[in-house]
């Protein structure tokens, strides 16, 4: 099975959430924090931990990052904390994705990296769900059609040829 | 030796990582009751036309005997008002939609006729009954100024309104909770406007 593949369980938080642009930059925001946080927590623990403690410990601090950060949306952004639902918790998936398929070698350029075309993946997204005004747009569905038309169009005005992991091949 | 050393590692990670989030939830506690009791009177009362009314309703809820009705339950009942007269009666009712409760707020003028309705909750399927709480589909408006005097129903039912695309049942319930609402104020007219809030 392909690696990549964790990645799917990143799109729910992503597809949910992003029907307007001020939920989708808030998400944005949310995202960007806690793969972030996650990310630094992890740091001291990753050469002292192996196997089911590393994981233990991961799930561990993402349970409390998501109930710190579900508390202080509901704080500061009640309103929004309202839109959002539960997909503030979900973010843990995106989480754990992301530290399993960073590389070793050269990891925080590559974080930053990955940080970056996720928070332009949820303002493309939400912009365009917004704009666009059509009523599948507004649904996860049309989410899901719209992101996908969004990539083919990365890759079609990315120069040169595509690599292919981003044709979805391994 | 090696084993330990991991052990001690993650009872402290899931020591630390308990202690923040209590700690943490401690001192966000206030911050999002005060928020919460802000959001609920804004909801509650963005039903009535701004600089129409001067006192605080939600401090004096009044009393609602009967409060069961036909197709719908009044929750709540505020009063309104400006310079001491009565301006509306705002009461929060709650009818049963397709998919679950549908909560609503609905201002009546002191003359019978429905000032406005909002919906503060709800849990129609999107798209169809979900629509209700759109703000760009305005079709709680179309209630606007009507008195009991209308045919309250659906035009395939022989009445005056139109439905929600797709949402037979949600509109139903809603121009059933909305009539009941308007009966409810007529037989309690006195209590509503002159009688004497809680204490």
């Amino acid at each position: 099975m392909n690696r990549d593949y964790v990645l799917v369980a990143a799109l729910a938080p992503l597809l949910g959430t992003t029907q307007t642009l001020p939920m989708a930059a808030v998400m944005g925001g949310c995202a960007v924090l806690m793969v972030g946080l996650h990310q630094a927590l992890l740091m001291p623990l990753r050469n002292r931990l192996h196997g089911a403690a590393y994981v233990l410990a991961s799930l561990l601090i993402l349970a409390g990052l998501a109930s710190c950060l579900q508390l202080a949306l509901r704080a500061w952004l009640l309103p929004m904390a309202l839109l959002l639902g539960p997909y503030p918790a979900l973010l843990c998936l995106t989480c754990l994705a992301m530290d399993r398929l960073l590389p070793e070698a050269g990891r925080w350029r590559s974080l930053l990296l990955h940080l970056g075309g996720l928070l332009a993946a949820y303002l493309v997204l939400g912009a365009c769900r917004q704009g666009l005004g059509v009523q599948l747009a507004n649904l996860a569905p049309g989410a899901l059609l719209l992101l996908g038309l969004l990539l083919a169009l990365y890759n079609h005005l990315r120069p040169g040829p595509a690599h292919p992991r981003r044709q979805g091949k391994p | 030796m090696k084993r330990i050393a991991q052990a001690a590692v993650l009872l402290a990670t899931a020591a630390l990582a308990l202690s923040t989030t209590l700690i943490w939830r401690t001192w966000t506690t206030p911050t999002i009751g005060e928020a919460e009791k802000q959001l609920q009177s804004r909801q509650r009362l963005a039903v009535l036309p701004e600089a129409s009314y001067d006192n605080h309703p939600l401090d004096t809820p009044l009393p609602t005997p009967d409060a069961q009705l036909a197709h719908s339950r009044i929750v709540s009942a505020y009063r309104a008002t400006l310079a001491g007269t009565p301006a509306a009666v705002v009461l929060i009712t709650q009818a049963q939609g397709y998919a679950g409760p549908i909560v609503l707020t609905i201002a009546i003028t002191p003359d019978g006729r429905l000032l406005g309705s909002q919906v503060v909750e709800q849990q129609e399927s999107p798209g169809l009954g979900g629509r209700l709480a759109d703000p760009q589909v305005h079709w709680l408006t179309q209630f606007a100024n009507r008195s009991l005097g209308d045919h309250w129903a659906l035009k395939r039912d022989q009445g005056d309104f139109d439905q929600l695309a797709g949402a037979t049942v949600t509109s139903r319930a809603v121009i059933e909770a909305l009539q009941d609402a308007l009966r409810y104020f007529d037989e309690h007219r006195h209590a509503l406007l002159e009688g004497f809030p809680h204490e």
